[in-house]
C-alpha cells in the first residue's frame, strides 16, 4: 500500500493540476477512452465510467492563474469560477476533453454551458437539467432521459454501448469510493488531529480528476494511516465550514481557518463526491433507474438542490448535532447567489438551536486572510471561553 | 491535603519578540517568571521552545507540571503548545491583570495598532484596528530609530525632550519615511522629529478610540506602550480632544498578550476539567 506523504504528495499534485496531466495520459492509453469534464457540484460519473470514459472535475482555477480573457466574458458582480474555467479552456489546458457537463446549479454555469457552446468547445455541451419533481415516474424519468442524453454523446465519440453488468461494476466501485470517503470522514471527525483538513481537501479533490479505481486505492491508504496515526491533539473547536460547494476557497483560507484554533470535521466542498448518502443498488437490472432514485431520494442538502419537503436548516443543524460540531462557519464565495441567498435561512436554524455561527466572503483568488483570521480566531475563541 | 498549584505558559509572538509567561494560576494569578526576546531572524519554534525550556529550568519544574500551554499572535508554530488564543482575547484578559478597572485596551504591537472594547471579565466587546500601512505600528518607529541612530529603548525619554514636533505624513509609511529623512537635512532636531512620529501614531491610536466610543479607564499594551514618549503623546492628543480619558500603561506592558494566554489557560484548563471527555489528553489526563 502506497504510504500516506506518497498519498499526500501526489494529491496536492493532482488536484491543483490546470493541465489535467492525468487525464490526458490516461487517455492516450486507448483508443475509445473519452474524457468529460463537469463542473460542482455532482455529476453522475458511473456513467462515463462504465463507458469506458474518464469524468473529470473541473473547479475553477483558483488563485492559480492570472485571469485575462475570464473577466471579459462576465460583469464585475459575477462570481470568480466561471472566469477561471473559461481561462483555462481557451488557453487550452481542456484541449483533450471530449465533452463538458454543466449540471443545473444557477444561472451563471448555465451561461457558461452557452459560452462553451459558441465558443464550439469539446464535441459536445451538455447542460444537465436535474429534477425538480422528486416523484420517481415524473422526475425519475426525466433524469434518466438526462443520462441517457449524455450516454448518446459519448457512444457518438467512442461507440462504446452501456451495458446493464459494466454500469453496475462501476456503481460498485462508486460505492466503494463513497464508503471509503465517508469512513475516513467518520473517523476524522472523532480525531481531526491526524490528518489536517488541508490535507484531506487534497485527497479527496483529487478524486474528481483520476480515475476511481486509483482514487479507492489512495483512500484505503489514507484510512489506514488515520487508523494507526495517533498524533497530539490541540485545543480547538471542532466546525463546520458551510457554502463553498462550487467555487472552492483557496487553500491558504482553509490553513487560515485551521490556524486560527478550528479544527474542520465536515464541510460541503467538493461535495459531489459524498452527494449520494449511502450505497446504490449495484445488482439490478436497470441500474439506471438505480442512479436516478439514488439521486431522489438519497442526497445530501444543499443551497442549488430545489428540496422544499425536507428544510435544508434542519438537516444542517442535524449534521452539526451528530457531528458534535461547536459551530458553523459559512463561506460562500462573493455573488453566489444559492449560497448567499440559503444562508439567513440557514442561521435561523442554527440560532434557534443554539448552534453558534459566522459568516464570510470569498472568492476563489482571494489572497488576503487577515481578516478572516481576526473574525474566525475571535469566534474559536468565544466558543472556548464564553461558555 | 494542598491542591497542586496549576501552573500554565502564555508565550505571544509578536512582529520582533517573543514573550513567554509562566502563571501560577487561581483566583489571584501570580506570574511567576516571565523572558521577552527579539526574534532577530531567528527560528519562532526553536525560540519558544527554549525560552520555555529556560523558564522551566530556572524554577525547577519539568513540562509536566505544566496544565496548558497557550500561544497567542503570531504563534502558530509554537511547540508543545495546548491550544492558541486569539490576541485581541489575550490583551484584553492581560490588560485586566494590570488593571481590574479597565474597560478599553489598545493593543500597540510592532505591526498594527487595535482598540479593544471589555467588559469585567475581559470579554471582547468591540475593537478597530489600524489598516495596513506600516506607519500606524511599533515597526515604524524602530525603523525611524535606526535611521537616527537611536536604540529603541531612548526613544521615549528623548521624545519628552521636544519642544517643537514635527509631524510627518501620517498616512504612509513610505512618505513619512521621506519625511524624517526632508526633516534630517532641515536640521529639525531629533527630539522633535521622534515626537513628530509619536503624535503621528498617537492620532491614529486617538482616533480609533474616538470610532470605537472607547470608555475610560483605558489600558495601553504591547511593546509600543513602554515607550514613554509615545504615551504621554495619546495622552496629549485625547486631552486636546476633549476626551476625559484616564490612561494607563504598565511596565510589563509588553507581556499583555502572553500574560493574557496564560490567564486563559488557566481558565480553560479549569473548564476542560470539569467537562471531562473534551481534549486535550493532557487535561483528561
Amino acid at each position: 500500500m502506497e504510504n500516506f506523504e506518497n498519498i499526500l504528495e501526489r494529491s496536492k499534485m493532482l488536484s491543483f493540476d490546470l493541465n489535467f496531466e492525468y487525464a490526458r495520459n490516461w487517455k492516450s492509453k486507448e483508443a475509445s477512452r473519452v474524457i468529460l469534464g463537469y463542473t460542482p457540484i455532482y455529476f453522475p460519473r458511473e456513467i462515463v465510467h462504465a463507458v469506458n470514459g474518464l469524468s473529470v472535475g473541473i473547479f475553477g482555477s483558483g488563485d492559480r492563474k492570472q485571469i485575462i480573457k475570464g473577466d471579459a466574458f462576465y460583469q464585475s458582480y459575477i462570481c470568480h469560477i466561471p472566469r477561471g474555467i473559461i481561462e483555462m479552456v481557451l488557453d487550452g489546458n481542456m484541449k483533450s476533453f471530449d465533452g463538458f457537463v454543466f449540471p443545473s446549479i444557477c444561472d451563471v454555469m448555465r451561461n457558461l454551458s452557452g459560452i462553451f457552446k459558441i465558443q464550439k468547445k469539446g464535441k459536445f455541451v451538455k447542460y444537465l437539467d436535474y429534477p425538480q419533481n422528486f416523484n420517481p415516474e415524473i422526475g425519475g424519468t426525466f433524469y434518466i432521459q438526462e443520462m441517457k442524453h449524455i450516454l448518446e454523446y459519448i457512444f457518438e465519440i467512442n461507440n462504446v454501448k452501456l451495458t446493464t453488468e459494466n454500469l453496475n461494476n462501476s456503481i460498485r466501485l462508486f460505492n466503494k469510493n463513497r464508503q471509503l470517503i465517508k469512513a475516513i470522514y467518520d473517523l476524522r471527525r472523532e480525531f481531526p488531529w491526524r490528518i489536517t483538513y488541508e490535507e484531506l481537501y487534497h485527497i479527496i479533490r483529487a478524486g474528481t480528476v483520476i480515475t476511481v479505481e486509483e482514487h479507492n486505492e489512495m483512500l484505503e491508504g489514507v484510512l489506514d494511516f488515520l487508523n494507526n496515526e495517533k498524533g497530539e491533539p490541540l485545543d480547538k473547536i471542532k466546525v463546520i465550514i458551510y457554502g463553498a460547494f462550487c467555487e472552492q476557497p483557496p487553500v491558504g483560507l482553509i490553513k487560515t481557518i485551521e490556524l486560527a484554533g478550528c479544527y474542520i470535521i465536515d464541510d460541503d466542498l467538493v461535495l459531489g463526491s459524498r452527494w449520494i448518502q449511502g450505497d446504490i443498488k449495484d445488482d439490478t437490472d436497470d441500474p439506471l433507474k438505480a442512479l436516478s432514485e439514488a439521486y431522489l431520494k438519497n442526497s445530501t442538502f444543499s443551497s442549488s438542490m430545489y428540496d422544499v419537503n425536507n428544510p435544508k436548516g434542519e438537516r444542517l443543524v442535524k449534521l452539526a448535532k451528530d457531528s458534535k460540531a461547536d459551530g458553523i462557519i459559512f463561506a460562500a464565495p462573493s455573488f453566489c447567489d444559492p449560497a448567499l441567498l440559503d444562508i439567513p435561512q440557514l442561521q435561523q436554524a442554527c440560532d434557534k438551536h443554539d448552534i453558534r455561527h459566522i459568516m464570510f466572503q470569498f472568492s476563489e483568488n482571494t489572497g488576503q486572510f487577515k481578516v478572516i483570521k481576526e473574525q474566525v480566531g475571535a469566534f474559536s475563541d468565544s466558543i472556548k471561553l464564553w461558555v | 491535603m494542598k491542591e497542586k498549584s496549576i501552573y500554565t505558559f502564555g508565550i505571544d509572538v509578536g512582529g520582533s519578540y517573543i514573550k513567554a509567561v509562566l502563571l501560577s494560576y487561581s483566583d489571584n494569578p501570580v506570574i511567576v517568571d516571565k523572558i521577552s526576546e527579539k526574534l532577530r531572524k531567528r527560528d519562532p519554534s526553536k525560540l519558544s521552545d527554549d525560552m520555555v525550556n529556560l523558564i522551566l529550568e530556572r524554577n525547577g519544574l519539568t513540562f509536566d507540571d505544566i496544565s496548558y500551554l497557550a500561544s497567542t499572535g503570531e504563534g502558530e508554530m509554537v511547540n508543545r503548545k495546548t491550544g492558541h488564543f486569539y490576541s485581541m482575547t489575550t490583551h484584553s484578559k492581560g490588560g485586566l491583570f494590570f488593571n481590574s478597572d479597565v474597560l478599553t485596551v489598545v493593543d500597540m504591537g510592532a505591526l498594527y495598532v487595535r482598540a479593544i472594547k471589555i467588559n469585567n471579565q475581559g470579554r471582547v466587546l468591540d475593537y478597530k484596528m489600524t489598516g495596513q500601512c506600516a506607519s500606524g505600528s511599533g515597526q515604524f518607529i524602530e525603523n525611524i530609530s535606526r535611521y537616527l541612530g537611536l536604540a529603541i529603548e531612548e526613544v521615549g525619554d528623548i521624545s519628552l525632550g521636544s519642544k517643537n514636533p514635527e509631524t510627518p505624513s501620517g498616512i504612509c509609511a513610505v512618505l513619512a519615511e521621506t519625511d524624517v529623512i526632508n526633516m534630517v537635512s532641515r536640521g529639525i532636531s531629533t527630539p522633535n522629529i521622534i515626537k513628530g512620529i509619536h503624535l503621528s501614531i498617537a492620532n491614529r491610536v486617538v482616533k480609533l478610540l474616538s470610532s470605537l466610543k472607547a470608555e475610560s479607564p483605558i489600558m495601553l499594551t504591547g511593546g509600543m506602550a513602554l515607550n514613554k514618549g509615545m504615551v504621554q503623546a495619546i495622552k496629549e492628543l485625547s486631552a486636546e480632544s476633549k476626551y476625559e480619558w484616564e490612561i494607563y500603561s504598565s511596565p510589563d506592558s509588553i507581556f499583555a498578550g502572553a500574560i493574557g494566554a496564560a490567564m486563559w489557560s488557566g481558565f480553560r484548563y479549569q473548564l476542560l476539567k470539569s467537562n471531562k471527555g473534551s481534549i486535550p489528553n493532557k487535561i483528561k489526563g
